[in-house]
């Protein structure tokens, strides 16, 4: 190659020197750089889940999937220590549709290097939680959004984050219950019974 | 087309130049100090407050000034910061004598009943403040918990550490704000 000849092997090893300390340096800044924005964003974020089909006047089940960011944790629904701040999510259901019931997962106890003897209850990485829905009878078949927020605080292993919201929402479709699809069925010839 | 080796070189080092003191520049004024960071704060006199201790008493930090200051923020939810406690209450112990206070600032959403029933049970001794966001922002936001500003005799921030460190670098720390650096080593 002509550059690469015209710098001869002396220029070589200058340029993949030089390569190496840029790409090193960037390397370096772009760890650094997340450090920095970790504390400013939401340490739990929400998979978007499917929409959900639930037939009125019937309870319906959707999972929600949430996500703890690497390297932290959130304490459980269920903290071992009263003024630890559990994890709940709140939602504000639209007219008709009743919240039955939030199901939260089981935490794991764990230990840290702050309290190596005192497990903590908490949860990491990805958790589900289950929302127990039921639209009224009288419920339009449509869809609806479901809005509400996480709240929780989370911690890493040497220091922890003020407690946080984080804003959610997920949609369900409402239909028709077997039942009164079934009414719809025209009725069957008489013919065809014995 | 030849390239100059020489202006490629220059071009590589400016870039990486420009990304390292970039991000050393980010990190000093934002980032956390157990990261590495440093505070805009430290070398500069440490913002006055007025806040309300648990037994109702109006404190000043500026009541201090000729003491040695440990300034930590907390909260009751803060696991790392119920470690550090019981090592608050020795090294105000120990150097309490030599004028240093301890200062908590619980960053709480309790309320002060509770606060104080839990600085009780961990047997503080040492003046503990009801917290204002104001009071936080004050020393640059207080993003993490524990986090706690090291203040020298004629009131001004000595270091300041975001997260739980070791007690033995508390103890350097409380050193440094007494005029004492560099006799934690040989201890």
């Amino acid at each position: 190659m002509r550059v690469a000849s015209s710098f001869g092997l002396q220029g070589k090893h200058i340029l993949i020197c030089s390569a190496l300390l840029a790409s090193s340096a960037a390397g370096f800044s772009s760890v650094n750089a997340q450090d920095i924005s970790y504390s400013r964003k939401q340490s739990v974020t929400m998979q978007p889940p499917p929409i959900a089909s639930i037939y009125r006047g019937h309870p319906g089940t959707v999972q929600l999937q949430f996500r703890v960011s690497s390297g932290l944790h959130i304490n459980s629904n269920q903290p071992k220590e009263e003024y630890l701040k559990k994890t709940e999510l709140k939602l504000d259901a639209p007219t008709d549709i009743t919240i039955e019931k939030v199901i939260y997962p089981d935490g794991q106890d764990r230990t840290f290097p702050f309290a190596p003897d005192e497990p903590i209850n908490v949860y990491s990485g990805d958790f589900p939680i289950e929302v127990v829905l039921r639209p009224l009878k009288t419920v339009i078949p449509m869809k609806y959004a479901v809005h509400g927020w996480l709240f929780y605080q989370a911690c890493d292993n040497a220091a922890c984050y003020p407690p946080k919201r984080l804003p959610m929402s997920f949609e369900i479709k409402v239909v028709k219950s077997a039942t009164e699809t079934k009414k719809r069925i025209p009725p069957q010839s008489p013919h065809t019974h014995d | 087309m030849k390239r100059d080796p020489v202006i490629l070189i220059v071009v590589a080092v400016v870039i990486s130049l420009m990304l390292v003191f970039g991000i050393q520049k980010v990190r000093h004024n934002n980032g956390p100090a157990y990261l590495g960071g440093e505070s805009k704060l430290q070398g500069q006199l440490a913002p006055d407050f007025t806040l309300t201790a648990l037994d109702g008493k109006t404190v000043k930090l500026s009541d201090f000034r000729g003491k040695a200051v440990l300034l930590n923020f907390w909260a009751t939810w803060c696991e790392p910061c119920k470690i550090e406690m019981p090592w608050f209450v020795d090294l105000q112990n120990k150097y309490g004598p030599q004028g240093l206070q301890v200062i908590g600032v619980a960053m709480d959403d309790a309320s002060p009943k509770e606060i104080s029933g839990f600085a009780q049970k961990m047997n503080v001794n040492y003046p503990v403040l009801i917290g204002k966001d104001s009071v936080g922002d004050q020393y640059g936001g207080i993003p993490y918990l524990p986090s706690t500003f090291y203040i020298s005799r004629d009131g001004k921030v000595v270091d300041r550490v975001f997260g739980l460190v070791s007690r033995s670098e508390i103890e350097n720390n409380i050193q440094k704000a007494l005029g004492q650096a560099g006799q934690v080593a040989q201890k």
